[in-house]
C-alpha cells in the first residue's frame, strides 16, 4: 500500500475541461485536439489551419497564408482559402455528468410514465394509492350491495370526492382541500375531532351521528374510525373516549340533569360506581323467588337425577354464550313446580302461562277427568269422574273455593302440601299462583295474574360475554345465596369488575371492552 | 485537520439538537394536532428540496452563495436530520399500500446511496493518497494509451529484438495495456493481478540477458504504472457512480413526493 507509484506525465497546460459535457474522440489514443466538441457533442475540427488572405499594397487579389501551429505546410491553402491539409473527424464522447443527466431524465420519465399509467387505470389507481387494506365493513360483496343501493362510486369514491376522478380531479380535489396546501396557520390551530367534509360521505349510508348523548360535540367519524388499517377497523382506544370523558370541560358542557357522568381516565380508578348500587334501584319484577331458598334450602328436592339445584340449572347461555336465556317456567320451574292441585289425580295438572286458561280449566274440571278416564280406558268414565269431583268437593268444599285457592293461596301447609309429584318427604309444593305471582282481582272479579317482567340485561349500555368469563364461579360476581329478594339486582359492583379489569388485574379494561359508543345499530337507508 | 474537526463537532452538534428538538416536538404535538402529518410532510417537504438545491448549487457557481465546501457539510447534516424527520412524518410506523411503499423505498435508497457516497468520499481519497500517484480522471484514457504505446516500443518496437518480451507482451500484456482491468479487485484493495504480473516478469528475467532484464524492468515499472492508473480509475469511479444511483432517484423521489402531496390532500378529510 505504501508503494509510491510514479505518476504518469500529462500535458498541464492541456485542461481536461471536466465540467464539459463532451470530450474528444481521439482522447483515448492520446491526441485530443486543443478545440474539443462543441456544446451539443459535435466535433468542431476542420483542417490543420484556418488560411487567413493577405493582401500586400498594390495587390487586388492577395494571397491565402498558411497559419498551422509549428510552421507552414508545404502545400499551402487550397485556392478557395481551404485549407489542403482536413483533419478527420471525431466522434465525441459523452462524459459521465451526461451519462447521469440522461440517467436522470430516463428515471424522471419514468417515474411520470409509470405514474400516469397507474393513476389513468381505475383499477390500478384504486390499488396503488391506496395507503392501506379497506376494513371488510367497508369493502366486499355486503359493501358494494349497500352502496348501489345508495347510489354509491362502489371504489374509493364511496368516501373520496378524489376518487371518482382520474388525476386531473384529484389535483382539483386536493386544491379544494380545507385547509389548503400553505394553511400553516390552520395546520396548528386545527380542533381534533372536527367534522369534515369527508363525514358527509359516512352520512351516506350511516344516518348522521349517531351519539351516546344528545348533547355531545360531534366528532368526526374518523376520529375513533381509522381506515386503511387493514381487514379490522383500528380499535377505538381510550385516548378516543378520553378526548371527552377525560376533559372537565367538554363533559360539563355536556352536562343534563342527574346524568352528568364525571371524569373518567380508567375503569380502575375514575369510573363511578354501578348506578344500580349508587342509586339504590331494585328489580321491579312482581315475580317471587328466593334465590338463597332455592340454594341452600333444606326443603328443596334434588332434582330428578339426583343433582343438586344448581344456577346452571336454570340460567343456561344462549346460543353466543355471550348471555343467559331467559328462564321460563316449563324448562325450569316445572320439573318441581308441576301445578298439581289434585293429590289423587297427580296425571292432572293446571296450565300455566293464562289465568284465563286456568279459570277455564278449573271449570271444565269434569271434562278434564272424563278426558283422563277415556285416556286411561276407564270402564266406568261417569263413576270415575263423580269419585274425582266428590273428593275434591270434600276437600275445598266447592268449586269456587277451590278456584280461590288455587290462585291466590300462598300457604305452604295444610292439605296442599300432599300435592306434588317429586320424591319422599321434600314434595314440591303446589300452595297456588300467588304463592310466585301477585295475583289481583280484576274488576270483572275474575283473578288477574301480573305478568312478571324480567330484563335479560341490566346494564343496557355495556357489553358483557359470559363465555369470556366461564372460568369464574358465578357466585364470585353474582352473590345469589344470600339474595331472598326479587327485588335484589344480582349484579357485581365495579370493584369486583375492576379485581381483573384493570392493569392490576391484568385484564383489558380499555372502554371498548364494555362500553359501545352509539346508541344503536348504525342504519342503512 | 482542526478545522474539519471543528465542522463535524458543530454539525454533530446542529444535528443531535434539531434531531431531539424535534423528537420532542413529535412527543407534544402529534397527538395534540390533527393535521400535525401535514406540518411535518411540508417540512420534510422543504428539507428534501433543501438537499435537492445542493446539486443546483454546484451549477452556479457564479453566484455568491457561500463555499461549496460549507453547503456539502449543510447537505450531508441536513440529510441525515431528513432521516429522522422521514421517521418522524412516518409516526415511526411502517408505510402501508403500494404507492407509499414506493415512496419509502425511493427515500430509504436515496438516503442509503447518501451515506454510501459519504462513506466513498471520505475513505477513498484516502486511499488513493496512500497509493500515491495522482491522475485526473478524464486524463486517465489518455494516460492509459501513453503507457501502452510506451509499452509496445519497448517490447515490440523495430528496436526491441527480442523474441521472448515480443512474445510474452502479446500473450499477457497487450491486453493488459489495452484497457482498464480488475477493477472491482483493486476497489476491494486486491494487489493479486498486479502481484501475478510481477511474478511472471520475474520468472522471464532468470531466461533473458543482460538487455533483455533492462527492457523487463521498464516493462514492470510500465505494468505497475498501469496498475496504478487502473486503481485510480477504480477509486474514483466509484467517487462518481454512486451519484448515479443518488442524483436520478433524488429526482424520481420528487415526482413521487409531489403526487403524495397531492394525494394526501385529494383525499384528506377536508377535501371537496
Amino acid at each position: 500500500m505504501s508503494e509510491q507509484l510514479p505518476s504518469p506525465d500529462f500535458d498541464t497546460q492541456n485542461y481536461a475541461r471536466p465540467n464539459q459535457n463532451w470530450i474528444c474522440g481521439h482522447a483515448c489514443e492520446g491526441n485530443a485536439c486543443r478545440q474539443g466538441p462543441d456544446a451539443k457533442g459535435r466535433c468542431r475540427v476542420t483542417a490543420e489551419c484556418k488560411p487567413i488572405l493577405q493582401i500586400n499594397p498594390g495587390e487586388t487579389k492577395g494571397r491565402w497564408r498558411c497559419t498551422r501551429p509549428g510552421g507552414e505546410c508545404e502545400s499551402g491553402p487550397l485556392p478557395d482559402g481551404s485549407c489542403c491539409r482536413p483533419v478527420a473527424k471525431c466522434s465525441p464522447v459523452p462524459t459521465l455528468r451526461v451519462w447521469r443527466g440522461r440517467a436522470t431524465l430516463v428515471v424522471i420519465a419514468a417515474s411520470c410514465a409509470m405514474l400516469l399509467i397507474l393513476l389513468g387505470n381505475p383499477p390500478w389507481r384504486n390499488q396503488f394509492i391506496s395507503p392501506g387494506e379497506i376494513s371488510r365493513t367497508h369493502s366486499g360483496a355486503a359493501f358494494a350491495a349497500l352502496a348501489a343501493t345508495n347510489h354509491l362510486n362502489q371504489n374509493c369514491g364511496a368516501c373520496h370526492v378524489a376518487g371518482n376522478s382520474g388525476p386531473h380531479g384529484m389535483v382539483k380535489a386536493a386544491w379544494r382541500a380545507e385547509p389548503g396546501f400553505f394553511a400553516f396557520h390552520k395546520f396548528l390551530a386545527a380542533p381534533a375531532g372536527e367534522v369534515t367534509a369527508i363525514d358527509e360521505s359516512c352520512e351516506q349510508c350511516h344516518v348522521a351521528h349517531n351519539f351516546h348523548h344528545p348533547n355531545a360535540a360531534a366528532i368526526s367519524c374518523s376520529f375513533c374510525h381509522a381506515e386503511h388499517q387493514g381487514k379490522m377497523m383500528a380499535a377505538t382506544t381510550d385516548a378516543n373516549c378520553n378526548f371527552c370523558h377525560g376533559d372537565t370541560a367538554k363533559m360539563a358542557a355536556a352536562h343534563v340533569g342527574n346524568n352528568f357522568t364525571p371524569v373518567i381516565h380508567h375503569f380502575a380508578d375514575d369510573h363511578p360506581q354501578f348506578r344500580f348500587i349508587t342509586e339504590h334501584l331494585h328489580d321491579p319484577d312482581t315475580l317471587k323467588f328466593n334465590h338463597a331458598l332455592h340454594l341452600t334450602g333444606a326443603t328443596i328436592p334434588n332434582l330428578p337425577g339426583g343433582a343438586k339445584l344448581d344456577c346452571a340449572f336454570c340460567h343456561s347461555p344462549d346460543v353466543a354464550g355471550a348471555f343467559m336465556k331467559p328462564v321460563n317456567f316449563e324448562d325450569n320451574c316445572r320439573v318441581c313446580h308441576s301445578l298439581q292441585f289434585d293429590p289423587a289425580t297427580p296425571q292432572l295438572a293446571l296450565p300455566h302461562g293464562s289465568a284465563e286458561y286456568v279459570s277455564a280449566f278449573l271449570r271444565s274440571l269434569p271434562k278434564q277427568y272424563a278426558d283422563l278416564a277415556t285416556k286411561e280406558n276407564q270402564t266406568d268414565e261417569n263413576g270415575f269422574v263423580q269419585q274425582k269431583l266428590a273428593a275434591l268437593r270434600a276437600q275445598f268444599g266447592s268449586g269456587e273455593e277451590l278456584e280461590r285457592r288455587v290462585f291466590f293461596s300462598t300457604a305452604t301447609l295444610g292439605p296442599e302440601t300432599q300435592i306434588g309429584t317429586l320424591s319422599g318427604g321434600t314434595r314440591a309444593l303446589f300452595p297456588g299462583c300467588a304463592l310466585c305471582h301477585e295475583v289481583k282481582n280484576s274488576s270483572s272479579g275474575s283473578p288477574e295474574i301480573t305478568k312478571p317482567v324480567m330484563p335479560e340485561r341490566w346494564l343496557a349500555q355495556a357489553k358483557f360475554n359470559h363465555a369470556k368469563h366461564a372460568s369464574i364461579a358465578c357466585a364470585q360476581c353474582h352473590d345469589a345465596v344470600h339474595s331472598r329478594d326479587t327485588a335484589d339486582i344480582l349484579l357485581p359492583a365495579k370493584e369486583t369488575c375492576a379485581t381483573c379489569h384493570s392493569p392490576r388485574g391484568g385484564v383489558v379494561d380499555t372502554c371498548a371492552t364494555c362500553h359501545t359508543f352509539h346508541n344503536a345499530l348504525v342504519v342503512a337507508r | 485537520m482542526k478545522r474539519f474537526r471543528r465542522q463535524f463537532f458543530l454539525g454533530m452538534f446542529a444535528l443531535i439538537t434539531a434531531t431531539v428538538g424535534a423528537l420532542w416536538l413529535h412527543v407534544k404535538f402529534s397527538q395534540a394536532l390533527p393535521d400535525y402529518a401535514f406540518l411535518t410532510g411540508w417540512i420534510l417537504f422543504a428539507a428534501m428540496l433543501g438537499l435537492t438545491f445542493f446539486n443546483a448549487r454546484k451549477k452556479l457557481p457564479f453566484l455568491s452563495l457561500g463555499r461549496a465546501e460549507t453547503w456539502l457539510q449543510i447537505h450531508i447534516y441536513l440529510g441525515f436530520f431528513t432521516v429522522a424527520l422521514f421517521l418522524i412524518h412516518l409516526n415511526f410506523r411502517g408505510p402501508h399500500g403500494w404507492f407509499e411503499v414506493t415512496l419509502a423505498w425511493l427515500f430509504a435508497l436515496v438516503s442509503a446511496s447518501g451515506v454510501v457516497g459519504l462513506v466513498f468520499s471520505r475513505t477513498l481519497p484516502r486511499r488513493l493518497a496512500a497509493r500515491g500517484g495522482e491522475a485526473i480522471f478524464e486524463k486517465i484514457p489518455v494516460l492509459r494509451h501513453a503507457l501502452k504505446t510506451e509499452a509496445e516500443n519497448l517490447a515490440l518496437g523495430a528496436d526491441a529484438k527480442s523474441p521472448v518480451i515480443a512474445e510474452f507482451y502479446t500473450k499477457r500484456l497487450a491486453a493488459f495495456f489495452a484497457g482498464p482491468k480488475n477493477l472491482w479487485l483493486h476497489f476491494v484493495e486486491s494487489r493479486r493481478p498486479l502481484n501475478a504480473l510481477a511474478a511472471e516478469l520475474d520468472d522471464l528475467r532468470r531466461f533473458a540477458n543482460d538487455a533483455e532484464r533492462e527492457k523487463i524492468a521498464k516493462l514492470a515499472t510500465l505494468v505497475r504504472q498501469k496498475d496504478g492508473l487502473d486503481y485510480h480509475r477504480s477509486l474514483q469511479l466509484a467517487l462518481k457512480l454512486w451519484l448515479f444511483v443518488h442524483i436520478p432517484l433524488t429526482y424520481g423521489l420528487l415526482v413521487f413526493t409531489a403526487l403524495h402531496v397531492v394525494l394526501v390532500f385529494g383525499f384528506s378529510g377536508g377535501a371537496r
